[in-house]
């Protein structure tokens, strides 16, 4: 038991649910407690030590339906049908088998036969049980990836297994009793008995691999999901992955939030906070050499983000967007804009609505700007430049969300230039790969020596890495 | 004293609580193991009333400590109590006085109050706060720690030594061990996510809306006076809004709110117009009533027509009892 619970709780490991050893320990003791009969119960005290979050339920459900689901049971079922068919064909197992013990005993001399032999003989499928997973486990099926593996694995399972030896063993044993004068009715029993016999732990075999393969995959399988989400281009995201997506972004921003909180340093200057200056003073008798004051440091950038909303970027603005809001409490103060040639403030729009429907409505344009035009930079940043440049001071840190496809347009780069000279920096995120910029009509590298930092931001482990550098 | 899973679920409903299984195994645990417990799950799924019920069925004070942003160790641990330790020095000043007298010189007289000076920093002068008690008391309590996401990460880090060896430590007396160790529950909404640290030493549970059966159940204890058909809608109603993309989501005080909203209109079954006038017991937010609005009126509509095809000998009956009723 033990053996299979650390088994367990490698599983899980594997499927990217952290359970640390003392969380193992914590579940050993709690089986201590309960009695093992109800396997509601025994999930859901193996659940309430290793499994400490929500979302990691599921996976955790799943899992341990899988691995518990029994293989005993499948190795008895295996056999009983086994019984069945030799009960068809006129040959009684259990009398068969307890008329050979008999005659085993007054055997003379050795009897050379193998565990495994042994073991198939008494019926003992729990000792079985035991060798198949060894067995196993000497022949690497923890390491199966993929179905046409399947056969390979069963084979070095059944070679570890020594099923051969344990068919030569059986056929020797049948010879001695041939020797022995047992009749030709009883040998040709023996020998179908030997044929089922290796035939049911082959199928034995064969299934535990296939479930060993399942195991595996759905770790394979989940972690693959996670890795796709955050490194899938924006550019080929599905409605429904977008959907997943955003559950995704909001848990980086969560993350981020938790950085933010702890960094947070306490103020020079402020408001008097009594209770910790007294407390910090018990040693000098309460008289307050050092003084504590309540006002917590604020260190929050202030940022205007101009984002491209034409249909090519528009997934990696959606997402920008949603992460921005909801890091809102990181900022002093976000100004929105989006363009495609014309420019618009949406900052409104995102003060009065809840995070998706707001995200959507900036990219729907806000009813400010026309979304159906094909994208002009220059034009924009022009817009930008005569009406809205006092939006940014030297504290402000502006972020474009851009491919800078112009359409040949003029790129106006100065607009950039002075806008760079006002704030503390330019950030410019291009989902287009570094290769392509300068290419055709794209005119990025007009505006790159007025940017501070010019990332490609493609997927979203570029996005948070990119917010990270920003926010912190 | 809880004897096994099922004496924790039997228990508990004597308190008018009915958990599933998951719940009591993770109480049952908690109690053997003498781990505390980190309840997560949506609001108003009853994480505080757990642990209320729990202290009742095991018959031990429950000590609260409510966590907010700013929360630190003077208002939930200890603190000392200046003016009281100012009073004494004066009120003492004599005696103070006598103790150094006939001291040889100023170090002698130094040593002398030095020896005495556990006097003021002894536990007579320290205002036990929620931890403080739950530790210190000499029967077993139970301490609930709720919504502790709300607090502050330092505040986290601080309850760690709290929850692991049930001990605190103040740096003027030393470290005071639990006489008797307290069954600890700490409830969290998901506002964030707590550290791993706080989470290796709990065991956890997350409680999530109930099932169909279990709501009808918990209706049926929670409100007696319901009629069982009515108690099944509502719940098979509440399912229906839950499943919508809702800015906050009902949850089980919300169904007995609406459940005793209900009752004393003296609804007995749900109609388009009972339903629309009181959703605003089950909704918080404009948007959301809204919405729920058109998707249950559809489904109301589709449910009585359904009625009326099956047994329209039987609507006459069914009218006139609610003419006697209005």
């Amino acid at each position: 038991m033990q053996k299979k619970i650390i088994e367990f709780t490698n599983l899980l490991r594997k499927s990217g649910i952290r359970v640390s050893v003392a969380e193992g320990i914590d579940a050993f003791n709690a089986l201590d407690e309960l009695s093992l009969d109800d396997r509601e119960v025994f999930q859901d005290a193996l659940r309430a030590a290793m499994v400490k979050r929500g979302d990691e339920i599921p996976t955790f459900d799943e899992l341990f339906g899988l691995f518990w689901s029994g293989f005993y049971d499948n190795l008895k079922d295996a056999f009983s049908d086994m019984e069945g068919d030799l009960g068809e064909m006129g040959v009684d197992l259990e009398q068969l088998l307890s008329q050979l013990a008999e005659m085993m005993q007054n055997m003379e001399g050795d009897l050379d036969l193998g565990e495994l032999a042994q073991a198939l003989l008494t019926q003992n499928l729990s000792e079985l049980e035991n060798m198949i997973r060894a067995a196993a486990e000497e022949a690497g099926t923890g390491r199966i990836e993929n179905m046409l593996q399947v056969g390979f694995f069963s084979r070095r399972t059944t070679e570890q297994l020594g099923l051969e030896g344990a068919q030569q063993d059986l056929e020797a044993l049948t010879e001695r009793l041939r020797a022995m004068g047992v009749g030709e009715e009883g040998i040709q029993q023996m020998q179908e008995l030997i044929r089922k016999l290796m035939e049911t732990v082959r199928r034995t075999v064969r299934n535990f691999t296939e479930r060993e393969l399942q195991q595996q995959n759905h770790n394979y399988m989940e972690k693959f999901r996670r890795e796709m989400l955050t490194e899938k281009s924006f550019y080929h995201l599905t409605e429904d992955e977008i959907q997943r997506m955003r559950e995704v972004v909001a848990r980086l921003a969560q993350r981020i939030k938790n950085i933010l909180s702890i960094r947070k340093k306490r103020l020079k200057r402020g408001k008097l906070d009594l209770h910790q200056t007294l407390r910090r003073n018990m040693a000098r008798g309460g008289i307050p050499f050092e003084v504590v004051y309540k006002t917590r440091r604020k260190d929050r950038p202030k940022l205007v983000i101009m984002c491209d909303v034409s249909s090519s970027v528009a997934n990696v603005s959606r997402f920008m967007l949603q992460f921005m809001y909801s890091l809102q409490e990181a900022f002093t103060k976000i100004r929105c804009y989006v363009f495609v040639a014309e420019l618009g403030e949406v900052t409104d729009v995102f003060n009065d609505k809840e995070v998706n429907s707001a995200v959507e409505k900036a990219l729907d344009g806000g009813d400010v700007i026309n979304v159906y035009t094909r994208s002009n930079f220059g034009f924009a940043f022009h817009e930008f430049w005569k009406n809205h440049l006092s939006a940014i001071d030297k504290k402000t840190t502006v972020i474009i969300l851009g491919d800078a496809r112009n359409n040949y347009n003029d790129a106006k780069a100065w607009c950039v230039r002075d806008i760079q000279n006002k704030a503390k920096n330019v950030v410019w995120l291009n989902p287009e790969s570094p290769s392509a910029w300068g290419f055709g009509d794209s005119v990025m590298d007009k505006y790159m020596p007025y940017c501070d930092i010019v990332e490609e931001c493609r997927n979203l482990r570029q996005l948070s890495k990119v917010v990270d550098q920003i926010v912190l | 004293m809880f004897h096994s899973v099922e004496d924790v679920i039997q228990q508990l409903s004597d308190q008018q609580y009915i958990c599933d299984k998951q719940i009591a195994t993770v109480v049952y645990l908690a109690q053997q193991l003498d781990k505390p417990v980190l309840v997560e799950g949506p609001a108003g799924v009853g994480k505080t009333e757990l642990a209320k019920v729990v202290a009742k069925a095991l018959g031990r004070e429950m000590i609260r400590l409510q966590c907010y942003e700013g929360l630190d160790e003077a208002k939930a641990l200890y603190e000392w109590e200046y003016s009281k330790q100012l009073l004494y020095t004066q009120i003492l000043k004599d005696k103070v006085s006598e103790t150094i007298a006939g001291s040889q010189s100023l170090a002698d007289a130094a040593d002398r109050v030095g020896r005495e000076d556990s006097v003021f920093f002894s536990s007579k002068f320290i205002v036990p706060r929620p931890l403080m008690q739950a530790i210190s008391s000499e029967k077993p309590t139970l301490l609930l720690i709720d919504e502790v996401d709300k607090s502050d990460p330092e505040f986290e880090a601080f309850l760690l030594e709290i929850l692991s060896d049930f001990q605190v430590t103040i740096p003027e007396i030393g470290t005071i061990k639990a006489k008797s160790q307290p069954l600890v529950f700490l409830t969290s909404n998901d506002a964030r996510e707590m550290s791993d640290a706080l989470k290796r030493r709990c065991l956890h549970l997350w409680i999530d809306y109930p099932s169909e059966e279990l709501e009808v159940q918990i209706l049926d204890r929670k409100v007696p006076n319901i009629d069982k058909r009515l108690a099944e809608e509502v719940v098979q109603l509440m399912n229906r809004i839950r499943d919508l993309d809702l800015k906050k989501t009902p949850s089980i005080s919300e169904t007995l709110d609406w459940a005793r909203a209900l009752l004393a209109l003296n609804a007995d079954e749900l109609e388009d117009q009972v339903v629309s006038d009181t959703l605003n017991v089950i909704l918080k937010y404009e948007g959301d009533v809204q919405k729920a609005q058109n998707e249950l009126s559809k489904l109301i509509q589709k449910k009585t027509a359904e009625a009326a095809a099956e047994k329209p000998q039987q609507a006459p009956a069914a009218a006139a009892k609610k003419g006697i009723l209005h």
